[in-house]
């Protein structure tokens, strides 16, 4: 789970990292009074998760509170690859940073957490001049250890470096109490001997939140991802008008694949899950019934752990209940000639191979 | 630290962790059906109840002791999981095949510290497991039916995708000495290279099939590692997620896209760069390990 830029220098504060004097603005009537509290010139940012919030005009410097107010209506206007800011950020801006790159990191590699460092900034991690990666043992990172990383990007030694060494450590332990995948400080701002986090990126591993509460409160991105995950799918919303269901990830991943290659555009994701009951297959279609972009489903179901006659039976008592899409099927697997004869009658078209349903649910107008 | 890879004989016997929950009992019995030697049980609490007639006992040293089990397949909630995997590195197990989905990171992390520490092989977690079809073994969730006996060796991410390219494969003749799922989340208990680092001198595996997908670089290092040590063996992958979107976890946690990192073009180059044969569809797998290797 990803945390707004605001929510993750929560954190930065409640670690004693750094960070602009700053205020979270839900309301533009609020925005005179975040103006006061943090002064001239301000920044004001769009808090959303989507990237590339700087390119789509997410970020702005005011000088005088007219200009303030302005720019956060905006900014509060902006759709930011599709998605509307929840909340504006106002900080005091800071004159004429230097910009170094700092986090700590899941390397799926190395199967280890990392420390990424550098002195120079920029948004392209991997093309950071000067980078230093630095391997974190399980029980977090020694004094000794952040003092050669701070050193091996530059740092000679004085205040600054005792201050850079400070943040480090505490980043890193951020990131292990608090069970991040990744914790990110970009930039990390240098103005005279004052060290301050600019921006923060979190995120958080999803499978350890039930050791988490606080987090488990927050609400889900998408209304319908999240109540797709209350049914324990696996559903991401795409742009296109079919809707893809299956049975396991890879399956369903594999199946986008197949349509996106005969031309068609998926709609969603959807996975099942294994071992998949009838009741899981109900509440599905029923989900993607609601779901606007979709204009028709595919459903491809390999089964094995999972029942086809299960399947069969949910198609079933869905399409006959209320009408929706058209949807084309392959079910194959064990029982899958029951589950066929099931099926028979119903408005559901019905495919021997993969590709067969896909070339039918594409072409179809 | 070793690298090599435990995995059980015919008839060798097994224990199941969390063999009396719905989960745990249910494939006890496909196991037994499959002629898997399933020789004892564990959930805390629950000794003295026996499962398809396999005992079930509080303690894996207890289970280990009584039956001589070397291997333990684990169907243990995410937040238990970690002890109960460390009580049977402890109690001597040196294959853990972990059912179990949804660990968190560090947890995962720890359990490769110790197993690595022990020599003990880690498959998955978040794995389908794995099946040993002519060693009438398997200790997973995958439907056996798919699987025939034979000379090819089956590594999958995923696990449906491994049964359906299996099934594939079975359907055309060409059976398996081994298929396993190395695990759906980023971080696996065993590098596929590991796996490889074996089959290169397992005789009853011919050639590879391996089901990639996006996110991390265990395709890239594969590929890169299949150059570097002239792997003997054929070798035919196929990559899923050529058309997902990137930033979003598409299913398995391990499945996703950073930037340009992680994408399946990244992975299906680097492997045609190493001499691998790529499969555009899962259907196409069959026919590419037709032109190099006869039907049995």
């Amino acid at each position: 789970m990803r945390l707004f830029e605001y929510q993750g220098k929560e954190l930065f504060v409640k670690y004693g990292i750094p960070i602009p004097n700053s205020r979270v603005v839900r309301e533009l009537a609020e925005v005179d009074a975040a103006i006061d509290a943090v002064g001239l010139p301000a920044v004001v940012k769009a808090q959303v998760l989507a990237g590339g919030r700087g390119k789509a005009g997410g970020v702005a410097v005011v000088r005088s509170e007219q200009e303030a107010r302005t720019e956060a209506a905006r900014i509060m206007g902006l759709r930011i690859s599709g998605e509307k800011p929840s909340a504006l950020l106002i900080e005091s801006a800071t004159v004429d940073p230097k910009e170094m790159y700092l986090a700590v990191t899941l390397d799926r590699g190395k199967r280890c957490f990392v420390v990424i460092a550098s002195k120079a900034g920029g948004v392209e991690v991997e093309s950071l001049a000067g980078r230093v990666i630095e391997p974190v043992p399980l029980d977090g990172l020694t004094t000794e250890r952040a003092t050669s990383i701070a050193t091996r990007i530059g740092f000679t030694g004085g205040e600054t470096r005792a201050s850079y060494v400070d943040i480090l450590l505490k980043l890193e332990r951020l990131s292990r109490e608090v069970e991040c995948e990744l914790a990110e400080i970009n930039p990390l701002a240098i103005a005279g001997d004052t060290l301050m986090a600019l921006d923060s990126k979190i995120i958080l591993d999803d499978n350890a939140l039930f050791r988490h509460p606080e987090f488990a409160q927050l609400p889900p991105e998408d209304p319908m991802e999240g109540e797709a995950a209350k049914e324990g799918f696996a559903f991401v919303r795409l742009d296109g008008d079919i809707a893809v269901v299956g049975n396991g990830a890879g399956l369903v991943l594999s199946t986008l694949d197949l349509v996106s290659d005969a031309g068609g555009k998926p709609a969603c994701f959807l996975d099942l899950g294994g071992g998949s009951q009838q009741d899981r297959v109900e509440a599905a279609l029923r989900l993607v019934r609601r779901l606007p972009n979709a204009k028709k489903v595919l459903v491809n179901i390999f089964g094995g752990i999972t029942r086809t006659t299960d399947v069969a039976a949910g198609l079933k008592n869905v399409i006959t209940e209320q009408p929706m899409q058209p949807v084309y099927a392959r079910i194959s697997g064990a029982e899958e000639a029951e589950a066929r004869k099931m099926l028979e009658g119903t408005p559901i078209r019905l495919y021997a191979t993969a590709p067969e349903a896909v070339k039918a649910v594409v072409s179809a107008g | 630290m070793t690298s090599s890879i435990y995995l059980p004989e015919r008839g060798e016997p097994i224990i199941v962790q969390g063999i009396t929950g719905r989960f745990g009992s249910l494939h006890t019995k496909l196991m037994l059906q499959y002629g898997t030697n399933v020789a004892a049980g564990v959930t805390p609490g629950k000794q003295g109840e026996t499962i398809e007639g396999v005992p079930v006992y509080d303690k894996v040293f207890d289970a280990v002791e009584r039956t001589g089990a070397k291997a333990s397949i684990l169907f243990v909630p995410a937040p238990f999981f970690l002890a109960a995997a460390e009580e049977a590195i402890l109690a001597g197990v040196k294959l853990l095949v972990s059912i179990t989905e949804r660990i968190p990171v560090r947890d995962e992390l720890e359990l490769i510290s110790l197993a690595q520490e022990h020599g003990v092989t880690v498959v998955g977690p978040n794995t389908p497991g794995v099946i040993l079809p002519g060693r009438k073994v398997k200790m997973g969730i995958m439907p056996a039916p798919s699987f025939r006996p034979g000379r090819i060796a089956l590594f999958s991410r995923s696990g449906t995708l491994m049964y359906e390219i299996a099934n594939q494969l079975s359907t055309h003749g060409f059976g398996q000495c081994v298929a396993l799922g190395i695990g759906g989340d980023p971080i696996n208990g065993k590098p596929i290279t590991d796996y490889f680092d074996w089959i290169r001198d397992f005789d009853e595996a011919d050639a590879v099939v391996t089901v990639g997908e996006i996110g991390g670089d265990t395709e890239e290092k594969l590929a890169q590692y299949i150059k570097d040590t002239g792997f003997p063996k054929p070798v035919f992958a196929y990559v899923a997620g050529r058309a997902a979107p990137k930033e979003k976890k598409m299913g398995h946690a391990g499945a996703i896209i950073y930037g340009n990192f992680g994408t399946a073009e990244s992975k299906i180059s680097a492997f045609k760069a190493a001499g691998v044969q790529v499969a555009m569809t899962p259907m196409e797998i069959p026919e590419l390990v037709g032109r190099k290797l006869r039907p049995s």
